[in-house]
């Protein structure tokens, strides 16, 4: 093999090329769409197209196995943060049974040189992390919903994302099987 | 991204202008922004119902990106001075442009031998093809006429009115066309 | 050593992908049917191993052996099964399977944007990255049969 795994692991884009090429793509839906929810309907759709491959190259990168507990799950995922995207969000405000948290983002590589104009404000500029999430976590049989609380670009001091378990998904039985 | 909209009455706290610009060192993975770019190719693809009209549309995404990166990196690194040379706005863009892009430079720059309008910069394994098999007939998609927008955008923006477009041949080569007007006004500067 | 052939599975038992290299006889069935036989096989292999087994296990089923062939088992927390069956006397297979999910599958199917993951891989780069990477693996060997 002339192309070793390990170092075009390594491989880095800068992520001012990421920021216009995100920023193009959600403009470029604002275009073809002209209604915000649809837009943010979108954005996750493509975010989930994302997630159920991006997890592959987690478990293949980092090795990692089944996670013990849904704190577990979270610090996994904010790991995963910080080898995607470089940035490493807070984990707080878990629920008092567990089952829920957010991730408080102080910095976001997709949302520098960004600023909504009026008639967007509706629009969830970052709505592919959620699809990623959920896309990234269905693969590993894992139910659940996340969606921003807080945003940035809209005046909050912060970007918080709550994410909530749902349940654990079962394999289905091969046919002919019991 | 505004785009030209207007701006927002619900001010933040920070305004995006009170920030100062990030030294642009940032970097995020590869695979990142190849699922990202993956996205991209197939929302257009859906959109449209042949190659050409496919990579018309990633040739125009690339064009609003190029536009931008060149405001960025003429405010960072040249203090607002832009190239006014044929030759060395081309060599800024095969070096200094590529390398903030992709973290080396593209591998050639050549001027055709039979026209002078038209100069190639060459690059074996482009980021934007290096997962997908090139294909046998050399006729079907590109999706580097992403990257080529970029440098169209870029050279227009700069006064080199350009087209560029994107071929497999050697990896992928960027053709870029430069308008009569170009080359004349390169030449009365070289009399100069 | 030697490397008879791969097949690759995704969670729901579609046939991914298949290849061959020393394989002398065929089981007699279509490709379709020794897939299907073979998901199914695994399935029960692999539950029934859980349910029997005298601990806890982790990391569950590896591989079984006869006295000429060993089947070699490597699953993904997602649910991709890669299996690859050897002659007897291969070592470290399960880790030349893990390289192949991490620096074939994930490189050249997961990344490619022409490759939909619930169909099987039709991608030329994928095979040929796939068959260098193989071929290169000492397990591969030079064989004597």
């Amino acid at each position: 093999m002339s192309r070793q795994g390990t170092r075009l692991d390594q491989k880095k884009v800068n992520s001012e090329l990421f920021t216009l090429t995100y920023g193009a793509l959600v403009s470029q839906l604002m275009k073809d769409y002209e209604n915000v929810d649809e837009v943010n309907k979108q954005l996750e759709r493509m975010g989930y197209n994302i997630g159920i491959r991006l997890i592959e190259d987690f478990l293949a990168r980092t090795g990692t196995g089944r996670c013990y507990d849904f704190r577990d799950t979270a610090e996994k995922i904010q790991s995963a943060f910080r080898l995607y995207l470089g940035i490493s969000p807070q984990i707080m405000n878990w629920s008092s049974s567990g089952d829920e948290f957010s991730l408080q983002f102080d910095s976001n590589p997709l949302t520098e040189f960004v600023e909504l104009p009026d008639h967007c404000l509706n629009l969830k500029y970052c709505n592919v992390l959620t699809g990623v999430l959920k896309g990234a976590l269905e693969m590993v049989q894992m139910d659940i919903a996340s969606c921003f609380v807080q945003d940035h670009l809209k005046g909050d001091p912060c970007t918080e994302l709550r994410v909530k378990f749902i349940k654990r998904l079962e394999d289905a039985i091969p046919a002919g099987e019991d | 991204m505004s785009n030209g909209m207007t701006i927002s009455i619900v001010k933040p706290k920070t305004s995006i202008l009170d920030k100062s610009l990030s030294k642009g060192k940032g970097e995020v993975s590869l695979t990142c922004y190849a699922l990202l770019f993956s996205e991209l190719v197939q929302y257009c693809q859906n959109r449209v119902y042949s190659v050409p009209e496919l990579q018309n549309k990633l040739a125009e995404v690339g064009q609003e990106i190029g536009m931008k990166l060149v405001d960025l990196n003429f405010v960072r690194e040249k203090n607002y001075k832009r190239e006014i040379k044929l030759l060395n706005m081309l060599l800024f863009i095969k070096s200094s442009l590529w390398k903030s892009m992709f973290g080396y430079e593209a591998e050639k720059l050549e001027h055709a031998n039979d026209d002078e309008r038209t100069y190639y910069i060459i690059e074996k394994d482009p980021l934007v093809n290096r997962f997908i098999s090139v294909p046998k007939d050399k006729g079907s998609l590109n999706c580097a006429v992403f990257i080529a927008g970029i440098i169209e955008a870029i050279l227009n923006s700069c006064g080199f009115a350009a087209k560029v477009t994107a071929h497999w041949h050697k990896g992928t080569t960027y053709m870029i066309k430069f308008d009569e007007s170009v080359i004349l006004r390169d030449k009365q500067m070289e009399e100069r | 050593m030697t490397i008879h052939n791969l097949y690759i599975f995704d969670r729901s038992g579609i046939l991914l992908y298949y290849a061959e290299w020393n394989r002398l006889k065929q089981s007699g069935i279509t490709r379709e049917e020794e897939a299907k036989l073979m998901f199914g096989m695994l399935w029960s292999i692999k539950s029934f191993v859980c349910k029997i087994s005298p601990l806890d296990t982790k990391k569950g089923f590896l591989c079984y052996k006869t006295n000429k062939y060993a089947l070699h088992y490597f699953e993904t927390p997602t649910g991709l099964k890669f299996i690859l069956n050897t002659d007897v006397n291969a070592q470290n297979v399960r880790e030349l399977l893990y390289q192949i999910y991490r620096q074939v599958f994930v490189e050249y199917v997961i990344k490619n944007p022409e490759c939909n993951l619930k169909e099987p891989i039709k991608s030329e780069l994928f095979k040929s990255q796939l068959d260098a990477f193989v071929k290169q693996s000492p397990i591969f060997g030079l064989k004597s049969y």
